[in-house]
């Protein structure tokens, strides 16, 4: 099992490393957001004193974290491997003695994220710079219990992704259907503002869905802002949405296998 | 003993979404679409035993394809059952797949981007091959199909017959017991076929490997295949040994003669006419088999002829008349 892992990984990244140039667009791009929204909540709290409670310093801290934190905890699996489905050439490794999505196209996506780590690293250090954030609240406690927190994430976003794109054995319109999703995760998990500057409604819900797992919660976990109750809580519902995100990747994809049509020759 | 491959009842009918042309068609099928059937494999009966090479053939559209599909396990049946060295092909187990290749045109096991190496390693990694089978078995493959050269390449830049000789390597590194052949010599220039051909010959020779394999190329069928299996509309209408198939399908012969001033007798009176035989100077016409004697020594009493032939139609036009039983 650890030379087919060790070969992907040769694979995969060897497949990357081709895209390098089109990999740099798309983390460029990916960047714009986080930068402007920390731009614009910086330049307002400096303006005011703070919004809500929340200094230009807790801004810069909190979207320089999520920088970070979205870079480990997204996926591209919808990218790398819908058209798949749709133009028959999973059918190759649909044959093979091992699960595609489990083996694969995950590798890809790590191979995907470590590529973008390098480009992202020197951005980093430049906002770094340009901000001057004062990072005096993390601790090395916070930064490890960050990091299984965020690997889990990444794989509950990683079956939730999966399983829209295994929708993808029955409609053509998954893109679209992912694009709603990515409004969800826009919405609930804190990549736009800090959650406590949502309304009280949309915390109430976020509370209770996987998003904010993904980026509010290991974003506080590592500005060490979270009472050892609510570490325990966030660690309790990372397990739950991890076996509830699965068992619907499971079910979804073992459906849609039977539903597959092998398009092409 | 139970056969190696065995199929019962297999069907296949695919659910194609029709498209009409037109806005107001366009809105409709947004809210309900509409499916056309097609049945591409129906109530398919056959089995298989260890070791034989079979041919299977019909005209494109015919549900080849399809039904080796099925075997591999890539499709789900409509209906049916099928049996592969014990398994049920589209349960997908792995140790099912890792006892049976198949073969599929390109873009298959290989990626684009990287060289065929890097594709042959990562797939020795899959299958668990050991490192000292591996060698051997690449050995063998390269030895046939010269692979050598072809290894350090991105595979996008590799010709169509070059690709097509890595897919199949790929496709037999692990040693498979069952293949599934979908057109392997399509896009190869003629060394090339009879490379695969010898090959392929060769590996079931030694490894006692059965093997399915469709081609339009007859070439293959007749070095390969002492059975053949003959579908066409998805239903099965000929079952077993090439050399039978003329005498049930179409129990004809060739008479070809040779004689003065050709042009100045019908030959239609004797038998029907056949064109474009590959001796350009001789007449032919298709007699039925049991008549060949009489119509031989009639044309012999009637006509000025200096040399007679009597043949089997071409392999080819048995088929082609076994499509349209
Ligand atoms: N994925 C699919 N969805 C819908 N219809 C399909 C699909 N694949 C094949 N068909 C249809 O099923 C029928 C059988 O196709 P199949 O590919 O099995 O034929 P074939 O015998 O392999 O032909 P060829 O010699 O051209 O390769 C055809 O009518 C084809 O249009
Ligand atoms: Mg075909």
């Amino acid at each position: 099992m650890f030379l087919i892992f060790k070969r992907l990984w040769q694979v995969n990244w060897a497949e990357q490393w081709q895209y390098r140039a089109n990999l740099l667009m798309y983390l460029l791009y990916w960047l714009v957001s986080p930068i402007i929204y920390l731009a614009v909540w910086t330049s307002i709290a400096t303006a005011n004193g703070d919004v809500k409670g929340f200094t230009a310093n807790d801004f810069i801290t909190y979207y320089m974290v999520l920088l970070i934190c979205d870079q480990v905890t997204s996926n591209i699996v919808i990218h790398t491997f819908g058209y798949k489905i749709q133009d028959g050439s999973l059918s190759g490794e649909l044959i093979k003695p091992i699960h595609p999505m489990l083996t694969n196209a995950l590798v890809n996506n790590v191979a995907f994220k470590i590529l973008t780590m390098f480009g992202l690293t020197p951005i980093w250090i430049i906002l770094f710079f340009l901000f001057q954030p004062d990072f005096s609240s993390v601790t090395l406690t916070g930064i490890l219990l960050a990091i299984p927190a965020m690997m889990l994430a990444f794989l509950i976003g990683y079956f939730q992704s999966a399983a829209i794109t295994a929708l993808a054995f029955w409609t053509t319109r998954v893109y679209s259907i992912h694009e709603f999703y990515f409004a969800l995760i826009l919405l609930f998990s804190g990549q736009f503002v800090p959650l406590p500057l949502m309304p009280q409604l949309i915390q109430d819900i976020a509370q209770y869905l996987p998003f904010q797992l993904m980026l509010y919660y290991p974003i506080q976990l590592i500005l060490g802002n979270l009472s050892t109750e609510q570490i325990i809580q966030g660690y309790v519902m990372t397990g739950v949405w991890l076996v509830i995100s699965w068992l619907i990747f499971n079910w979804v994809w073992r459906k849609g296998v039977k539903k597959y049509s092998a398009v092409g020759a | 003993m139970t056969p190696t491959i065995s199929v019962q009842q297999l069907s296949k009918t695919y659910e194609v979404p029709e498209r009409e042309g037109g806005f107001s068609a366009a809105v409709r099928s947004f809210f309900k679409r509409k499916y056309k059937d097609v049945k591409a494999v129906q109530e398919v009966n056959f089995n298989i035993e260890q070791g034989e090479v079979v041919g299977f053939l019909g005209p494109n559209g015919a549900g080849k394809t399809t039904t080796l599909k099925m075997l591999s396990g890539l499709l789900h049946p409509t209906s049916g059952t099928a049996n592969v060295l014990g398994f049920t092909p589209w349960e997908l187990k792995n140790d099912y797949l890792r006892s049976m290749t198949l073969v599929m045109g390109q873009r298959n096991r290989l990626s684009w981007d990287i060289p065929a190496a890097d594709s042959f390693l990562l797939n020795q990694a899959i299958y668990r091959i050991p490192d000292d089978e591996y060698k051997e078995t690449y050995k063998e493959l390269d030895e046939l199909l010269e692979l050598e050269p072809l290894m350090k390449k991105p595979v996008r830049n590799l010709s169509l017959g070059e690709r097509m000789k890595c897919e199949i390597a790929v496709g037999l590194l692990h040693r498979p017991k069952v293949l599934f052949l979908d057109e392997p010599t399509i896009g190869l220039d003629i060394t090339g076929q009879a490379r695969i051909r010898e090959f392929l010959q060769e590996y079931n020779k030694r490894t006692g490997a059965t093997i399915i394999l469709t081609s339009h190329y007859m070439a293959d069928v007749t070095a390969l295949c002492e059975r053949i299996i003959i579908i066409h509309h998805g239903q099965l209408k000929y079952d077993g040994g090439i050399n039978d198939l003329s005498k049930k399908i179409a129990p004809f012969k060739l008479i070809g003669v040779l004689m003065e001033n050709a042009d100045a007798h019908d030959l239609s009176q004797y038998g029907e006419p056949v064109e474009n035989m590959e001796d350009a100077d001789k007449k032919f016409i298709q007699v039925k088999a049991d008549e060949v004697t009489r119509i031989t020594s009639r044309l012999l009493a009637d006509l000025p002829i200096r040399d007679i032939t009597i043949a089997d139609p071409p392999i080819e036009d048995v088929i082609e008349q076994a499509f349209n039983a």
